[in-house]
């Protein structure tokens, strides 16, 4: 019986995924077909099920959730939490970097880390930015982005919501590397870990919170709006990154040799 | 000669896109062009400077409310982004169907900013640098509200009929007309390419913000 039902339920849930697939246009309605084709999301029917889901979620737990967590805290608390996920997120984020080939993002990744973990207190302080390490920002699919892996088909993603068949893996990605991953396990771990996280979870919503009843309230189409919104996001991350990677000038260069290599926008501090 | 002569003729055809092209001709040839880069950051430090004025100025909700939206069809070519965000629908509508989306589209917008007054009160925005775009003028601000981080916020400026006018903002790398554009033309794909689904929507979306 286990043995049945472990070979059913995949076929049954790749039999659902093909038979959620949209129908395309015919290619003789040229107009419909490219509209079509720019929407880039063959599996709608299914990614619109997942939606409806995650609106109920959202609804019914998250949401209220957020509202409850937002009523007992200030916007100063909900900043050092932000701030302090962040610095959870360095160190995998400065692998990224390093495997991208961004050298100075990396540094600075690096300098924050080491910052903010101890000056900082843990990360719930941000005192590399007053240093003029600003923070700055990468995930696995942003790195794979680098390498030319195209976004492909939309994903809606159960609980996590807006993504791409490149950006699938980033939540598990990011969540093996925080630093409490690799460490021995322990209870006390365990809970420190697992609390980080749903804080975490919660106080994006709670950040994210006008935002998303905004779209809902003045969008005709909220998937469609949010997709949209998903993917122009996801180009403007790739394109500050790559907008940054510039040389650092050497702290051995003449005066005006470093002044003649600076960047306009990012170094405003050195 | 007659060789010759259409020699000539062809030549001149061949030179007319050259001409087109060139600076010299472009005054005459564009309808919507950039302004200059001083030109449009004077532009949004004053709209920006009514526009703060106004919000945490005196004076009761509904006048703040009508005065913003006078000052928003001063500053912004509501008109062009409308059409933009109908997108290629708009060669689709029937002259009737583009009036009523207009009407439509100018109405939403009232009661968009109508709704989101209260959430701009305590709004303080500083102007930055200005960059040259392909759609105009982006010119770079950060907008501070009460208990919120800092947002980066660009206004992209064109000329049209004379003025310098918004024609898009673009908040932390989303453009608004392309994210309403994605959002119209949703509706009409999912009702198999009819203008009218979208014009039913929007009534909709209307009387259900009045009613609320």
């Amino acid at each position: 019986m286990g043995i049945v039902m472990k070979s059913v339920v995949p076929l049954l849930a790749v039999g659902g995924l093909l038979g959620g697939c949209a129908t395309p246009p015919p290619q003789t309605n040229a107009a419909a077909y490219q509209a079509y084709q720019q929407q880039n999301d063959p599996l709608k029917p299914v990614n619109k099920v997942v939606y409806q889901f995650d609106d109920k979620l959202d609804t019914y737990v998250l949401k209220p959730v957020a509202l409850g967590y937002i009523d007992v805290t200030t916007p100063g608390i909900r900043e050092h939490v932000t701030y302090f996920m962040r610095n959870l997120l360095a160190p995998g984020q400065l692998l990224y970097f390093m495997a991208a080939g961004k050298p100075r993002d990396a540094g600075t990744t690096l300098v924050r880390f080491l910052v903010n973990s101890t000056v900082g207190i843990g990360g719930i302080f941000d005192p590399a930015r007053a240093l003029g390490y600003h923070h700055v920002y990468t995930d696995l699919g942003l790195t794979l982005a680098g390498y030319g892996v195209p976004e492909g088909p939309y994903l809606y993603l159960p609980l996590f919501g807006p993504s791409d068949v490149r950006d699938a893996f980033n939540w598990p990605a990011s969540y093996f590397m925080t630093p409490t991953f690799p460490a021995p396990p322990s209870t006390g771990l365990t809970i420190f870990s697992d609390s980080a996280t749903t804080l975490g979870l919660v106080n994006l919503r709670a950040r994210l919170h006008g935002t998303i009843s905004n779209i809902k309230m003045t969008s005709l189409d909220p998937y469609a709006t949010f997709r949209s919104l998903y993917r122009q996001h996801r180009a403007a991350q790739l394109n500050e990154i790559n907008q940054r990677d510039v040389a650092t000038p050497p702290a051995w260069y003449p005066a005006v040799q470093r002044k003649a290599m600076k960047h306009e926008d990012y170094d405003d501090n050195n | 000669m007659a060789a010759y002569f259409r020699r000539v003729l062809l030549g001149a055809f061949a030179v007319i896109p050259a001409l087109a092209l060139s600076p010299i001709a472009i005054p005459a040839v564009a309808y919507a062009a950039a302004p200059s880069a001083t030109a449009a950051q004077g532009f949004i430090k004053q709209s920006g400077a009514k526009l703060v004025s106004i919000i945490n100025g005196p004076g009761s909700s509904d006048q703040k409310a009508a005065d913003l939206r006078s000052l928003v069809n001063n500053i912004v070519a509501v008109d062009q982004i409308g059409k933009f965000v109908l997108g290629r629908y708009w060669r689709v509508a029937t002259p009737s169907q583009r009036s009523q989306y207009m009407s439509l589209f100018h109405q939403t917008l009232a009661y968009n900013i109508t709704t989101q007054i209260r959430a701009y009160k305590g709004v303080t925005f500083t102007v930055g640098r200005v960059s040259s775009g392909p759609e105009g003028e982006m010119v770079s601000t950060v907008v501070t509200r009460q208990d919120q981080s800092p947002a980066h916020v660009q206004w992209v400026v064109e000329t049209v009929g004379g003025e310098p006018k918004i024609v898009d903002v673009v908040v932390e790398g989303t453009s608004l007309r392309v994210t309403e554009r994605a959002d119209y033309s949703s509706v009409i794909d999912d009702h198999g390419g009819q203008v009218t689904a979208l014009l039913d929507a929007m009534k909709q979306q209307l009387s259900r913000m009045q009613a609320g």
